[in-house]
Protein backbone atom coordinates (compact mmCIF):
# COMPACT_ATOMS: atom_id res chain seq x y z
CA UNK A 1 0.00 0.00 0.00
CA UNK A 2 1.35 3.24 -0.49
CA UNK A 3 2.36 5.96 1.81
CA UNK A 4 -0.17 8.37 -0.07
CA UNK A 5 -2.27 8.45 -3.02
CA UNK A 6 -4.09 11.14 -4.56
CA UNK A 7 -6.55 10.04 -7.41
CA UNK A 8 -7.99 12.66 -9.58
CA UNK A 9 -7.10 15.27 -7.42
CA UNK A 10 -8.75 18.67 -8.69
CA UNK A 11 -8.87 22.00 -6.67
CA UNK A 12 -11.04 25.38 -8.15
CA UNK A 13 -10.95 28.83 -6.54
CA UNK A 14 -14.18 29.98 -7.75
CA UNK A 15 -13.98 29.57 -11.45
CA UNK A 16 -9.80 29.33 -11.73
CA UNK A 17 -8.82 25.49 -11.38
CA UNK A 18 -5.72 25.53 -9.49
CA UNK A 19 -5.02 21.90 -9.46
CA UNK A 20 -6.24 20.23 -12.68
CA UNK A 21 -7.61 16.61 -12.01
CA UNK A 22 -3.78 14.99 -10.76
CA UNK A 23 -3.24 11.54 -9.82
CA UNK A 24 -0.02 10.07 -8.68
CA UNK A 25 1.47 7.69 -5.23
CA UNK A 26 4.29 7.91 -3.29
CA UNK A 27 5.49 4.89 -1.63
CA UNK A 28 6.67 4.95 2.19
CA UNK A 29 9.93 6.13 2.55
CA UNK A 30 10.01 7.96 -0.72
CA UNK A 31 11.56 11.71 -1.39
CA UNK A 32 9.25 13.49 -4.22
CA UNK A 33 9.94 16.62 -5.70
CA UNK A 34 6.92 18.85 -7.07
CA UNK A 35 8.56 21.49 -9.56
CA UNK A 36 6.96 23.16 -11.71
CA UNK A 37 6.43 27.59 -12.93
CA UNK A 38 4.68 30.22 -10.33
CA UNK A 39 0.99 29.53 -10.47
CA UNK A 40 1.65 26.21 -11.61
CA UNK A 41 -0.49 24.90 -8.27
CA UNK A 42 1.89 23.02 -6.27
CA UNK A 43 1.14 25.22 -3.32
CA UNK A 44 -2.77 24.07 -3.60
CA UNK A 45 -1.74 20.81 -4.05
CA UNK A 46 -0.15 20.56 -0.95
CA UNK A 47 -2.65 22.56 0.86
CA UNK A 48 -5.75 19.85 -0.62
CA UNK A 49 -3.39 17.33 0.50
CA UNK A 50 -3.24 19.12 4.12
CA UNK A 51 -6.96 19.43 4.79
CA UNK A 52 -6.35 22.96 4.30
CA UNK A 53 -7.83 23.97 0.98
CA UNK A 54 -10.89 21.90 0.30
CA UNK A 55 -10.78 19.71 -3.11
CA UNK A 56 -13.42 20.03 -5.49
CA UNK A 57 -13.18 16.71 -6.91
CA UNK A 58 -11.09 13.24 -6.45
CA UNK A 59 -9.90 11.47 -3.25
CA UNK A 60 -6.90 11.54 -1.51
CA UNK A 61 -5.77 8.84 0.77
CA UNK A 62 -2.85 8.24 3.67
CA UNK A 63 -1.96 4.46 4.14
CA UNK A 64 -5.49 3.63 2.60
CA UNK A 65 -7.45 6.10 5.02
CA UNK A 66 -9.13 8.45 2.83
CA UNK A 67 -7.75 12.27 3.92
CA UNK A 68 -10.44 14.36 1.86
CA UNK A 69 -13.14 16.12 3.62
CA UNK A 70 -11.46 16.05 6.72
CA UNK A 71 -10.52 18.61 8.98
CA UNK A 72 -6.52 19.86 8.45
CA UNK A 73 -6.09 19.09 12.80
CA UNK A 74 -7.67 15.69 11.82
CA UNK A 75 -5.38 14.82 9.33
CA UNK A 76 -2.39 16.24 11.30
CA UNK A 77 -3.48 13.58 13.88
CA UNK A 78 -3.07 10.71 10.99
CA UNK A 79 0.65 11.58 11.25
CA UNK A 80 0.82 14.13 8.30
CA UNK A 81 2.98 17.54 8.67
CA UNK A 82 3.35 20.59 6.94
CA UNK A 83 6.20 23.36 6.61
CA UNK A 84 3.57 25.85 4.62
CA UNK A 85 5.31 27.86 2.02
CA UNK A 86 6.74 31.42 3.34
CA UNK A 87 6.63 29.19 6.68
CA UNK A 88 4.02 30.70 9.11
CA UNK A 89 6.41 30.83 12.39
CA UNK A 90 4.33 32.15 14.95
CA UNK A 91 6.35 35.34 15.58
CA UNK A 92 4.94 36.52 18.97
CA UNK A 93 5.94 33.28 20.32
CA UNK A 94 9.81 31.77 21.68
CA UNK A 95 11.29 29.68 19.35
CA UNK A 96 10.38 26.99 21.81
CA UNK A 97 7.25 27.92 22.01
CA UNK A 98 6.69 27.42 18.23
CA UNK A 99 8.19 24.02 18.62
CA UNK A 100 5.70 22.87 21.28
CA UNK A 101 2.55 24.29 19.75
CA UNK A 102 2.30 20.72 17.87
CA UNK A 103 2.97 18.53 20.49
CA UNK A 104 -0.83 18.33 21.76
CA UNK A 105 -1.85 15.95 19.08
CA UNK A 106 0.93 13.13 20.28
CA UNK A 107 0.05 10.37 21.99
CA UNK A 108 3.88 9.55 23.25
CA UNK A 109 3.83 12.47 25.58
CA UNK A 110 6.75 11.21 27.53
CA UNK A 111 9.04 11.32 24.34
CA UNK A 112 8.68 15.09 24.13
CA UNK A 113 11.59 16.24 25.58
CA UNK A 114 14.00 13.77 24.11
CA UNK A 115 12.57 14.90 20.10
CA UNK A 116 12.90 18.89 21.35
CA UNK A 117 16.19 17.88 22.29
CA UNK A 118 17.16 16.01 18.95
CA UNK A 119 15.98 18.81 16.91
CA UNK A 120 17.86 21.37 18.72
CA UNK A 121 21.10 18.60 18.18
CA UNK A 122 19.72 19.18 14.47
CA UNK A 123 19.66 22.42 14.50
CA UNK A 124 22.07 24.13 17.26
CA UNK A 125 21.21 27.90 16.29
CA UNK A 126 17.59 26.84 17.63
CA UNK A 127 18.87 25.58 21.02
CA UNK A 128 20.77 28.68 21.14
CA UNK A 129 17.87 31.26 20.80
CA UNK A 130 14.88 28.58 22.29
CA UNK A 131 14.01 31.45 24.53
CA UNK A 132 14.45 34.43 21.90
CA UNK A 133 11.14 35.51 19.95
CA UNK A 134 10.55 33.82 16.85
CA UNK A 135 10.45 36.89 15.08
CA UNK A 136 13.98 37.44 15.35
CA UNK A 137 15.17 34.93 13.62
CA UNK A 138 16.49 35.26 9.97
CA UNK A 139 15.07 33.77 7.44
CA UNK A 140 17.22 30.59 7.32
CA UNK A 141 16.49 30.03 10.88
CA UNK A 142 12.68 30.14 10.32
CA UNK A 143 12.90 27.78 7.78
CA UNK A 144 15.11 25.57 10.24
CA UNK A 145 12.51 26.47 12.82
CA UNK A 146 9.34 25.70 10.39
CA UNK A 147 10.48 22.26 9.96
CA UNK A 148 11.59 21.66 13.47
CA UNK A 149 8.09 22.30 14.73
CA UNK A 150 6.65 20.16 11.91
CA UNK A 151 8.83 17.16 13.05
CA UNK A 152 7.44 18.01 16.62
CA UNK A 153 4.13 16.34 15.55
CA UNK A 154 6.22 13.13 14.86
CA UNK A 155 5.34 12.78 11.50
CA UNK A 156 5.55 9.89 9.04
CA UNK A 157 4.65 11.99 5.84
CA UNK A 158 5.69 15.50 5.54
CA UNK A 159 5.09 17.86 3.35
CA UNK A 160 7.52 20.99 2.35
CA UNK A 161 6.70 23.81 0.36
CA UNK A 162 9.47 25.82 -1.12
CA UNK A 163 12.30 25.31 1.86
CA UNK A 164 14.96 27.73 -0.46
CA UNK A 165 12.54 30.24 -0.79
CA UNK A 166 15.07 33.63 -0.35
CA UNK A 167 17.59 32.11 1.23
CA UNK A 168 21.27 32.12 0.53
CA UNK A 169 22.56 29.11 -1.53
CA UNK A 170 24.48 27.87 1.27
CA UNK A 171 22.01 28.42 3.83
CA UNK A 172 19.22 26.16 1.32
CA UNK A 173 22.42 23.07 1.56
CA UNK A 174 22.33 23.46 4.93
CA UNK A 175 18.60 23.08 5.13
CA UNK A 176 18.19 19.98 2.80
CA UNK A 177 21.35 18.40 4.19
CA UNK A 178 19.58 18.65 7.45
CA UNK A 179 16.23 17.58 5.93
CA UNK A 180 17.81 14.62 3.98
CA UNK A 181 19.52 13.18 7.18
CA UNK A 182 16.46 13.74 9.82
CA UNK A 183 14.58 11.47 6.75
CA UNK A 184 16.86 8.79 6.96
CA UNK A 185 16.78 8.66 10.76
CA UNK A 186 13.09 8.88 10.92
CA UNK A 187 12.06 6.67 7.79
CA UNK A 188 10.08 9.88 7.08
CA UNK A 189 7.95 9.95 3.69
CA UNK A 190 9.07 13.34 2.42
CA UNK A 191 7.01 15.23 -0.43
CA UNK A 192 9.00 19.04 -0.76
CA UNK A 193 7.87 21.99 -3.12
CA UNK A 194 11.01 22.98 -5.18
CA UNK A 195 11.00 25.67 -7.99
CA UNK A 196 14.97 24.26 -8.67
CA UNK A 197 15.01 21.15 -11.03
CA UNK A 198 18.78 21.55 -10.62
CA UNK A 199 18.86 21.69 -6.73
CA UNK A 200 16.62 18.85 -6.89
CA UNK A 201 18.14 16.54 -9.08
CA UNK A 202 21.27 17.27 -6.74
CA UNK A 203 19.60 15.93 -3.68
CA UNK A 204 18.43 13.41 -5.08
CA UNK A 205 14.53 11.57 -5.60
CA UNK A 206 11.56 11.71 -7.79
CA UNK A 207 10.12 14.61 -9.42
CA UNK A 208 6.75 15.57 -10.74
CA UNK A 209 6.70 18.22 -12.90
CA UNK A 210 3.18 20.38 -12.61
CA UNK A 211 1.79 23.03 -15.02
CA UNK A 212 -1.36 24.85 -15.48
CA UNK A 213 -2.29 21.87 -12.70
CA UNK A 214 -1.54 19.14 -14.72
CA UNK A 215 1.19 16.44 -13.88
CA UNK A 216 3.66 16.98 -17.28
CA UNK A 217 6.02 14.72 -16.36
CA UNK A 218 6.88 11.72 -13.57
CA UNK A 219 10.50 10.94 -13.23
CA UNK A 220 13.71 10.69 -12.01
CA UNK A 221 15.20 14.29 -10.22
CA UNK A 222 18.63 13.90 -11.24
CA UNK A 223 18.18 13.21 -15.29
CA UNK A 224 15.14 15.77 -15.41
CA UNK A 225 17.50 18.16 -14.29
CA UNK A 226 19.27 18.66 -17.93
CA UNK A 227 16.18 17.70 -19.72
CA UNK A 228 14.03 19.54 -22.28
CA UNK A 229 11.10 18.61 -21.12
CA UNK A 230 11.74 21.17 -18.10
CA UNK A 231 11.94 24.24 -20.15
CA UNK A 232 8.88 22.93 -22.11
CA UNK A 233 7.08 22.81 -18.45
CA UNK A 234 7.98 26.65 -17.89
CA UNK A 235 7.89 28.27 -21.06
CA UNK A 236 5.57 26.31 -23.09
CA UNK A 237 6.71 24.20 -26.33
CA UNK A 238 9.53 26.57 -27.51
CA UNK A 239 9.44 27.78 -31.21
CA UNK A 240 12.32 26.06 -33.08
CA UNK B 1 -7.87 63.07 48.63
CA UNK B 2 -4.93 62.55 45.52
CA UNK B 3 -4.42 59.13 47.08
CA UNK B 4 -8.37 58.43 46.78
CA UNK B 5 -8.29 58.80 43.24
CA UNK B 6 -5.88 56.95 42.41
CA UNK B 7 -7.82 54.03 44.04
CA UNK B 8 -10.72 55.36 42.05
CA UNK B 9 -8.93 55.27 38.63
CA UNK B 10 -7.35 52.14 39.55
CA UNK B 11 -10.54 49.99 40.17
CA UNK B 12 -13.04 51.58 37.20
CA UNK B 13 -9.75 51.00 35.34
CA UNK B 14 -9.54 47.19 36.21
CA UNK B 15 -13.21 46.89 35.20
CA UNK B 16 -12.77 48.58 31.83
CA UNK B 17 -9.44 46.51 31.67
CA UNK B 18 -11.16 43.27 32.42
CA UNK B 19 -14.35 43.73 30.35
CA UNK B 20 -11.97 44.79 27.55
CA UNK B 21 -10.24 41.39 27.64
CA UNK B 22 -13.74 39.46 27.39
CA UNK B 23 -13.74 41.38 23.74
CA UNK B 24 -9.71 41.14 23.01
CA UNK B 25 -9.35 37.17 24.02
CA UNK B 26 -12.28 36.49 21.23
CA UNK B 27 -11.26 39.04 18.88
CA UNK B 28 -7.78 37.47 19.28
CA UNK B 29 -8.88 33.82 17.84
CA UNK B 30 -12.05 34.30 15.67
CA UNK B 31 -11.01 37.83 14.15
CA UNK B 32 -15.18 38.53 16.22
CA UNK B 33 -15.96 41.73 17.88
CA UNK B 34 -18.58 40.05 19.87
CA UNK B 35 -20.60 43.14 20.79
CA UNK B 36 -22.93 40.73 22.75
CA UNK B 37 -20.14 41.01 25.49
CA UNK B 38 -22.45 43.59 27.47
CA UNK B 39 -25.37 41.40 27.36
CA UNK B 40 -23.17 37.97 28.51
CA UNK B 41 -22.53 40.91 31.84
CA UNK B 42 -26.41 41.73 32.52
CA UNK B 43 -27.13 38.08 32.37
CA UNK B 44 -24.61 37.68 34.71
CA UNK B 45 -25.82 39.90 37.00
CA UNK B 46 -29.47 38.79 36.75
CA UNK B 47 -28.12 34.92 37.24
CA UNK B 48 -27.84 36.46 41.07
CA UNK B 49 -31.89 37.15 41.60
CA UNK B 50 -34.47 34.94 41.93
CA UNK B 51 -36.39 34.96 38.06
CA UNK B 52 -39.38 37.31 38.47
CA UNK B 53 -40.54 40.64 37.43
CA UNK B 54 -41.63 41.96 40.45
CA UNK B 55 -39.90 44.65 41.14
CA UNK B 56 -38.38 43.97 44.61
CA UNK B 57 -35.70 41.44 43.57
CA UNK B 58 -34.88 38.41 45.46
CA UNK B 59 -31.82 37.01 46.33
CA UNK B 60 -30.88 33.52 44.67
CA UNK B 61 -27.59 32.49 43.99
CA UNK B 62 -26.26 36.07 45.29
CA UNK B 63 -27.31 34.84 48.78
CA UNK B 64 -25.07 32.12 48.50
CA UNK B 65 -21.53 32.28 50.43
CA UNK B 66 -18.80 33.71 48.17
CA UNK B 67 -16.98 30.71 48.21
CA UNK B 68 -20.44 29.34 46.24
CA UNK B 69 -21.28 32.25 44.46
CA UNK B 70 -17.96 33.30 42.36
CA UNK B 71 -17.25 30.11 40.88
CA UNK B 72 -20.96 29.23 40.14
CA UNK B 73 -21.32 33.22 38.57
CA UNK B 74 -17.82 32.01 37.22
CA UNK B 75 -19.56 29.48 35.23
CA UNK B 76 -22.61 30.73 34.73
CA UNK B 77 -20.55 33.50 32.44
CA UNK B 78 -18.40 30.64 30.60
CA UNK B 79 -21.44 28.82 30.02
CA UNK B 80 -23.71 30.88 28.73
CA UNK B 81 -20.67 32.28 26.27
CA UNK B 82 -20.30 28.59 25.41
CA UNK B 83 -23.16 28.23 24.64
CA UNK B 84 -23.74 31.41 22.17
CA UNK B 85 -20.64 30.02 20.98
CA UNK B 86 -22.00 26.49 19.72
CA UNK B 87 -25.64 28.00 19.02
CA UNK B 88 -24.56 31.26 17.04
CA UNK B 89 -21.33 31.61 16.22
CA UNK B 90 -20.23 27.86 15.04
CA UNK B 91 -22.54 27.83 12.08
CA UNK B 92 -21.38 30.81 10.78
CA UNK B 93 -17.98 29.81 11.32
CA UNK B 94 -17.02 30.31 7.53
CA UNK B 95 -19.31 33.84 6.65
CA UNK B 96 -17.58 37.38 6.52
CA UNK B 97 -16.46 39.14 9.86
CA UNK B 98 -18.92 41.84 9.22
CA UNK B 99 -21.97 39.02 8.91
CA UNK B 100 -20.21 37.37 12.28
CA UNK B 101 -20.49 40.99 14.01
CA UNK B 102 -23.91 41.41 13.19
CA UNK B 103 -24.90 37.86 14.56
CA UNK B 104 -23.16 39.19 17.72
CA UNK B 105 -25.29 42.45 17.92
CA UNK B 106 -28.45 39.93 17.00
CA UNK B 107 -27.73 37.49 20.29
CA UNK B 108 -26.85 40.67 22.09
CA UNK B 109 -30.80 41.66 21.71
CA UNK B 110 -32.02 38.05 21.97
CA UNK B 111 -30.07 38.09 25.21
CA UNK B 112 -31.43 41.39 26.44
CA UNK B 113 -34.77 40.64 25.28
CA UNK B 114 -34.66 37.50 27.31
CA UNK B 115 -33.57 39.62 30.41
CA UNK B 116 -36.84 41.82 29.74
CA UNK B 117 -39.35 39.19 29.14
CA UNK B 118 -37.84 37.09 32.46
CA UNK B 119 -37.50 39.74 35.11
CA UNK B 120 -39.00 43.17 33.50
CA UNK B 121 -37.60 46.55 32.29
CA UNK B 122 -37.77 48.13 35.85
CA UNK B 123 -34.02 48.50 37.35
CA UNK B 124 -33.75 46.37 40.48
CA UNK B 125 -31.85 47.60 43.70
CA UNK B 126 -29.69 44.34 45.02
CA UNK B 127 -27.20 44.33 47.52
CA UNK B 128 -24.47 42.21 47.18
CA UNK B 129 -22.25 42.02 50.48
CA UNK B 130 -23.03 45.18 51.84
CA UNK B 131 -20.51 45.07 54.37
CA UNK B 132 -17.85 46.05 52.22
CA UNK B 133 -18.91 49.32 51.65
CA UNK B 134 -17.25 50.46 55.36
CA UNK B 135 -14.27 52.64 54.85
CA UNK B 136 -10.93 51.60 55.65
CA UNK B 137 -7.81 53.54 56.56
CA UNK B 138 -4.93 52.88 54.30
CA UNK B 139 -1.88 55.00 53.62
CA UNK B 140 -3.80 57.90 55.49
CA UNK B 141 -6.74 57.96 53.61
CA UNK B 142 -10.66 56.35 54.12
CA UNK B 143 -10.88 53.98 50.91
CA UNK B 144 -14.00 51.55 51.02
CA UNK B 145 -13.06 48.14 51.57
CA UNK B 146 -14.86 47.03 48.88
CA UNK B 147 -12.04 49.08 46.11
CA UNK B 148 -9.47 47.95 47.66
CA UNK B 149 -11.35 44.19 47.10
CA UNK B 150 -12.14 45.47 43.42
CA UNK B 151 -8.29 45.94 42.63
CA UNK B 152 -7.12 42.43 44.35
CA UNK B 153 -9.78 40.88 42.15
CA UNK B 154 -8.44 42.31 39.05
CA UNK B 155 -4.85 41.86 39.50
CA UNK B 156 -5.78 38.39 40.62
CA UNK B 157 -8.05 37.72 37.19
CA UNK B 158 -5.25 39.26 35.03
CA UNK B 159 -2.13 37.08 36.59
CA UNK B 160 -4.36 33.72 36.39
CA UNK B 161 -5.08 34.96 33.03
CA UNK B 162 -1.45 35.79 32.60
CA UNK B 163 -0.42 32.47 33.99
CA UNK B 164 -2.83 30.34 32.20
CA UNK B 165 -1.57 31.89 28.81
CA UNK B 166 2.41 31.49 29.38
CA UNK B 167 2.18 28.73 30.82
CA UNK B 168 -0.81 25.96 30.26
CA UNK B 169 -0.82 23.73 26.95
CA UNK B 170 -4.52 25.58 26.02
CA UNK B 171 -2.68 28.95 26.29
CA UNK B 172 0.14 28.04 23.85
CA UNK B 173 -2.76 26.74 21.55
CA UNK B 174 -4.67 30.31 21.66
CA UNK B 175 -1.67 32.57 21.22
CA UNK B 176 -0.70 30.25 18.11
CA UNK B 177 -4.35 30.27 16.68
CA UNK B 178 -4.47 34.44 17.80
CA UNK B 179 -1.36 34.83 15.25
CA UNK B 180 -2.12 31.97 12.48
CA UNK B 181 -5.09 29.92 12.81
CA UNK B 182 -4.44 27.82 9.61
CA UNK B 183 -1.26 27.21 10.62
CA UNK B 184 -2.30 26.17 14.38
CA UNK B 185 -5.04 23.70 12.96
CA UNK B 186 -2.02 22.36 9.93
CA UNK B 187 -0.14 21.56 13.81
CA UNK B 188 -3.42 19.44 15.01
CA UNK B 189 -4.42 22.66 17.38
CA UNK B 190 -8.29 21.75 17.72
CA UNK B 191 -10.15 24.88 16.38
CA UNK B 192 -13.44 24.17 18.16
CA UNK B 193 -11.62 23.83 21.48
CA UNK B 194 -9.68 26.44 21.32
CA UNK B 195 -12.46 28.74 20.22
CA UNK B 196 -14.76 27.34 22.76
CA UNK B 197 -12.01 27.77 25.44
CA UNK B 198 -11.92 31.34 24.38
CA UNK B 199 -15.50 32.02 25.28
CA UNK B 200 -15.49 30.42 28.09
CA UNK B 201 -12.58 32.64 29.42
CA UNK B 202 -14.59 35.51 27.98
CA UNK B 203 -17.66 34.83 29.84
CA UNK B 204 -15.83 34.02 32.87
CA UNK B 205 -14.45 38.01 32.39
CA UNK B 206 -18.24 38.99 32.00
CA UNK B 207 -19.75 37.24 35.34
CA UNK B 208 -16.56 38.90 37.31
CA UNK B 209 -17.33 42.66 35.47
CA UNK B 210 -20.87 41.69 36.63
CA UNK B 211 -19.83 40.82 40.21
CA UNK B 212 -18.06 44.24 40.53
CA UNK B 213 -20.94 46.52 38.62
CA UNK B 214 -23.16 44.77 41.67
CA UNK B 215 -21.03 45.29 43.95
CA UNK B 216 -20.37 48.94 43.75
CA UNK B 217 -23.73 50.01 42.10
CA UNK B 218 -26.18 47.66 44.05
CA UNK B 219 -28.41 47.82 41.24
CA UNK B 220 -29.70 45.22 38.59
CA UNK B 221 -30.35 46.59 35.33
CA UNK B 222 -30.86 44.89 31.50
CA UNK B 223 -28.87 48.48 30.21
CA UNK B 224 -26.31 47.91 32.42
CA UNK B 225 -23.76 45.74 29.80
CA UNK B 226 -23.69 48.35 27.48
CA UNK B 227 -22.46 51.31 28.23
CA UNK B 228 -19.75 48.97 29.69
CA UNK B 229 -19.12 46.94 26.06
CA UNK B 230 -18.99 50.69 24.50
CA UNK B 231 -16.12 51.55 26.45
CA UNK B 232 -14.30 48.35 26.50
CA UNK B 233 -14.44 47.93 22.90
CA UNK B 234 -13.23 51.55 22.75
CA UNK B 235 -10.20 49.84 24.60
CA UNK B 236 -9.61 47.34 22.69
CA UNK B 237 -9.08 49.44 19.66
CA UNK B 238 -6.98 52.08 21.51
CA UNK B 239 -5.11 48.76 22.60
CA UNK B 240 -4.93 47.09 19.03
CA UNK B 241 -7.21 44.83 18.26
CA UNK B 242 -6.09 41.29 19.16
CA UNK B 243 -3.69 43.00 21.55
CA UNK B 244 -4.19 41.71 25.56
CA UNK B 245 -1.61 43.58 26.81
CA UNK B 246 -2.82 46.54 24.65
CA UNK B 247 -6.61 45.83 25.75
CA UNK B 248 -5.74 45.69 29.75
CA UNK B 249 -3.45 48.90 28.86
CA UNK B 250 -6.19 50.94 27.62
CA UNK B 251 -8.68 49.77 29.92
CA UNK B 252 -6.57 51.31 33.13
CA UNK B 253 -5.48 54.04 30.65
CA UNK B 254 -9.75 55.15 30.20
CA UNK B 255 -10.32 54.25 33.53
CA UNK B 256 -7.48 56.84 34.62
CA UNK B 257 -8.27 59.64 32.05
CA UNK B 258 -12.32 59.77 33.06
CA UNK B 259 -10.83 59.94 37.03
CA UNK B 260 -8.53 62.70 36.08
CA UNK B 261 -11.21 64.28 34.13
CA UNK B 262 -13.67 64.23 36.85
CA UNK B 263 -10.83 65.76 39.79
CA UNK B 264 -9.65 68.30 37.18
CA UNK B 265 -12.57 69.67 34.65
CA UNK B 266 -14.36 72.71 36.35
CA UNK B 267 -17.59 71.83 37.71
CA UNK B 268 -19.96 72.88 34.98
CA UNK B 269 -17.81 70.85 32.34
CA UNK B 270 -18.20 67.78 33.96
CA UNK B 271 -21.40 66.76 32.28
CA UNK B 272 -19.15 66.49 29.11
CA UNK B 273 -16.28 64.45 30.58
CA UNK B 274 -17.64 62.08 28.28
CA UNK B 275 -17.20 64.02 25.50
CA UNK B 276 -13.34 65.00 26.56
CA UNK B 277 -12.76 61.21 26.97
CA UNK B 278 -13.65 60.17 23.51
CA UNK B 279 -12.28 63.12 22.22
CA UNK B 280 -8.79 62.13 23.61
CA UNK B 281 -9.62 58.48 22.03
CA UNK B 282 -9.98 60.30 18.73
CA UNK B 283 -6.94 61.53 19.08
CA UNK B 284 -4.99 58.88 20.01
CA UNK B 285 -6.31 57.18 16.69
CA UNK B 286 -5.49 59.81 14.76
CA UNK B 287 -2.14 59.53 15.46
CA UNK B 288 -1.64 55.73 15.87
CA UNK B 289 -4.08 53.99 14.00
CA UNK B 290 -3.25 50.62 14.62
CA UNK B 291 -3.62 51.04 18.27
CA UNK B 292 -1.12 51.67 20.86
CA UNK B 293 0.22 47.58 21.32
CA UNK B 294 -0.40 46.75 17.31
CA UNK B 295 -0.72 43.02 17.43
CA UNK B 296 1.77 40.37 16.15
CA UNK B 297 -0.80 39.11 13.36
CA UNK B 298 -0.98 43.02 12.29
CA UNK B 299 2.06 43.61 11.24
CA UNK B 300 2.81 42.14 7.73
CA UNK B 301 4.71 38.89 7.02
CA UNK B 302 8.21 39.40 5.79
N1 LIG C 1 -6.49 31.45 -2.02
C1 LIG C 1 -6.55 31.59 -3.36
N2 LIG C 1 -7.61 32.20 -3.92
C2 LIG C 1 -7.70 32.34 -5.26
N3 LIG C 1 -6.77 31.91 -6.13
C3 LIG C 1 -5.69 31.29 -5.63
C4 LIG C 1 -5.51 31.10 -4.22
N4 LIG C 1 -4.35 30.47 -4.02
C5 LIG C 1 -3.82 30.28 -5.24
N5 LIG C 1 -4.60 30.77 -6.21
C6 LIG C 1 -4.36 30.68 -7.66
O1 LIG C 1 -4.25 29.32 -8.00
C7 LIG C 1 -3.21 29.11 -8.92
C8 LIG C 1 -2.20 28.14 -8.36
O2 LIG C 1 -1.57 28.76 -7.26
P1 LIG C 1 -0.54 28.00 -6.32
O3 LIG C 1 -0.18 28.91 -5.22
O4 LIG C 1 -1.05 26.67 -5.97
O5 LIG C 1 0.69 27.84 -7.32
P2 LIG C 1 2.20 27.50 -7.01
O6 LIG C 1 2.59 26.49 -8.01
O7 LIG C 1 2.39 27.15 -5.60
O8 LIG C 1 2.90 28.88 -7.35
P3 LIG C 1 4.20 29.56 -6.68
O9 LIG C 1 5.38 28.97 -7.33
O10 LIG C 1 4.05 31.01 -7.03
O11 LIG C 1 4.17 29.32 -5.21
C9 LIG C 1 -2.62 30.48 -9.21
O12 LIG C 1 -3.21 30.95 -10.40
C10 LIG C 1 -3.04 31.31 -8.06
O13 LIG C 1 -3.21 32.66 -8.43
MG1 LIG D 1 3.50 27.97 -4.07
Amino acid sequence: MSKLGIFDLSVRYGKLTAVNNISFTVAEGERVFISGPNGAGKSSLLAAIAGEVRAAHGRIEMDGDILSGRVPEAIARRGLSMVPEGRRIFRALSVQENLMVGVGLRRDKTAVPDDLEAIYAAFPILGTRRHANAGALSGGQQQMLAIGRALMTNPKLMLVDEPSLGLAPRVVDEVYDRLCSLQAQRGLTLVIVEQSSARAGRVGGRMLLLRGGQIVADGDAASFAADDLLKEAYFGKAAP
Amino acid sequence: MTLQLVFDALSLGGIYAIAALGIALIFGVMKLVNFAHGQFIAFAVFALIVPSTDAVAVMGLGAAPALVLVPALLAVGAGLAVASEYLVFRPLRNVSPVALMVASFALGVVIQNALLVIYGGRPKAISLWPELGKPVRLLGAEVPMLQIMVICAVLLVLALLAIMLKRSRVGLEMRAAAEDFGMARLLGVRANAVIAGAFALSGALAATVALVLVAQTGVADVRMGGQIMLIAFIATVVGGMGSLPGAVAAGFAIGAVSVALQAVLPIEARPFRDAFLYGLVILVLLLRPQGLFASASAKPRV
